[in-house]
């Protein structure tokens, strides 16, 4: 899906936990998630503190989306 | 270490006042004094017992595990270690083993991943456990049980009854039918001999992704482990169980890891083309950090171990895939030369791409399979267990189960089809 939307000229992150297949399928820009079961959250924090986790990886995201890149990028 | 493993065959199984094996080979069992041994009144709103043999017009769904009745005999700990017995080492002195028979997990639903075992039909070629005499275990949870505490009980349940059989058979008395040795010296010799073979290891993944995908080593959730060395006698004495709801064709059945056909070959060209050093467990958790962690220490040993190469096996499909890449890249790196077992979801077509995940090194791959293969399943006279699982269990879809009893379904719902261990039928060849 993240191939299919970059070929109509919309740039993607992919949001994704295990960032060697986000490499091998092809995506531009990755943010790496939490843990696959639970990518946006952690079950084993507060409610407060996952919506911290969920902010950080947006925002990462959301700067990704606006860096020009010449290659694969993970953002860590 | 040496381990012996004292096979009675077993042609049939049948009800009978003692649990005891006759001289033609049926397997006695009591049933009423089997479902007091397994009891288990605080989780388990009941428990009932059947017989499926091959060849009956029989279906078993939902399957959770299936388990190779055996006790130990002679040398330290007893079968199941950590699970129903005390945690003491195993894969020493003598175990007596009843070939050709099997506990069958069964009943209400725990996880969405439980299989199908047809005895007759077209499914029956592709379950392995069409082809034992099996004893099958049918649960009831008590209503508002945990699920957990529900997969649990089963488990436990089915492990009680696999030491139960083998141990009434030897306490009755019994000469068994063959013997099977198996024995790897310790690392200081084993390490000397053979010069000129290549040393080679298994590394063996264990599904550890949790939600109820888990795998227990003497009694420890594999998920908590580092990778770590087990001896291949270790397996055969029930070291590694399964615990897993993983989809039924590619899930471990702790059967399979009794029977583990990647060690019984390593053990088989062991002196012949190769020194086969020993086993490498490893885990497949779902944060990427675990599976670096997990991927470098595993190559690790290997590399300690000084192997030419590595056998890798998987277990399930996905969420593992980049787990079994990651070990053949870093071993490749290292210098190890790897050789995958995987299976493959390659759409109902099998034009797909068939792994999650793929790397260059990883040119010497071994199938067991397409697990999106549809199968149709003709109805069977007898059912145990529930079949309106059927549409809900991954492999099976909304009409799997039609309203003459006969299924249609992905290879992915029959317990064992697609197994990456190799305790199946299914392969390929390269043209």
């Amino acid at each position: 899906m993240v191939k299919a939307i970059e070929a109509t000229g919309i740039a993607v992150v992919h949001i994704c936990t295990i960032v060697p297949i986000s490499q091998t399928v092809g995506a531009n820009r990755i943010v790496p998630a939490v843990a696959i079961p639970h990518p946006l959250g952690d079950p084993t924090k507060s409610h407060e503190e996952e919506k911290m986790i969920r902010r950080a990886i947006l925002e990462k995201a959301l700067e990704a989306l606006k860096t020009p890149i010449t290659e694969q990028t993970v953002f860590n | 270490m040496k381990l012996e493993l004292m096979k009675v065959i077993v042609k049939s199984v049948s009800w009978g006042d003692r649990t005891e094996i006759l001289k033609d080979g049926t397997l006695k069992v009591n049933k009423k004094e089997l479902l007091e041994h397994v009891s288990d009144e605080e989780n388990l709103k009941s428990i009932d017992a059947e017989i499926a043999l091959p060849g009956e017009s029989v279906r078993i769904t939902p399957v959770k595990d299936a388990i190779q009745p055996r006790y130990k005999v002679e040398g330290g700990g007893q079968v199941f270690p950590g699970m129903v017995s005390d945690v003491e080492s195993v894969g020493e002195g003598k175990t007596i083993v009843l070939e050709g028979a099997a506990v069958i997990t069964c009943g209400r639903i725990v996880g969405f991943q439980e299989g199908i075992v047809d005895m007759s039909g077209k499914g029956a070629e592709y379950t392995p456990f069409s082809k034992t005499c099996n004893v099958v275990l049918v649960f009831e949870p008590k209503e508002g049980i945990e699920v957990y505490a529900y997969e649990k009980a089963c488990r436990l349940a089915g492990l009680k009854a696999a030491m139960y059989l083998a141990k009434c058979v030897h306490e009755a008395g019994v000469t068994p039918d063959k013997t099977e040795t198996f024995e790897i010296p310790p690392f200081a010799r084993s390490m000397k001999e053979f010069p000129g073979l290549p040393k080679v290891a298994y590394l063996y993944m264990l599904q550890t992704q949790g939600l109820l995908h888990d795998t227990y080593v003497y009694g420890v959730d594999a998920k908590r482990i580092l990778p770590t060395i087990i001896h291949p006698n270790e397996t055969m004495d029930g070291a590694i169980v399964s615990g897993n709801c993983v989809s039924a064709c590619d899930k471990n059945s702790t059967y399979v890891h009794q029977n583990n056909p990647v060690i019984r070959s390593l053990y088989e060209r062991h002196g012949k083309d190769i020194n086969f050093v020993g086993v490498i467990i490893t885990n497949e958790n779902v944060t990427l950090a675990d599976k670096r962690r997990s991927s470098s220490f595993a190559v690790k040993i290997a590399k300690m171990f000084g192997v030419d190469g590595v056998v890798i096996s998987e277990e399930g499909f996905g969420n593992p895939d980049a787990d079994l890449i990651m070990n053949c890249r870093r071993a490749e790196k290292a210098g190890v030369k790897t050789v995958l077992i995987t299976d493959e979801y390659a759409g109902r077509d099998g034009a797909s791409q068939s792994l999650a995940d793929a790397a260059q090194e990883a040119d010497a791959v071994v199938t067991a399979g397409n697990a999106n293969m549809i199968i149709d399943l003709s109805p069977m006279e007898k059912v145990i267990g529930f079949t309106e699982y059927v549409n809900v269990i991954a492999g099976g879809f909304d009409g799997s189960l039609k309203p003459d009893g006969s299924i249609e379904v992905e290879l992915q719902a029959i317990t064992g089809a697609t197994c990456e261990l190799g305790f199946n039928k299914l392969g390929a060849e390269t043209w």
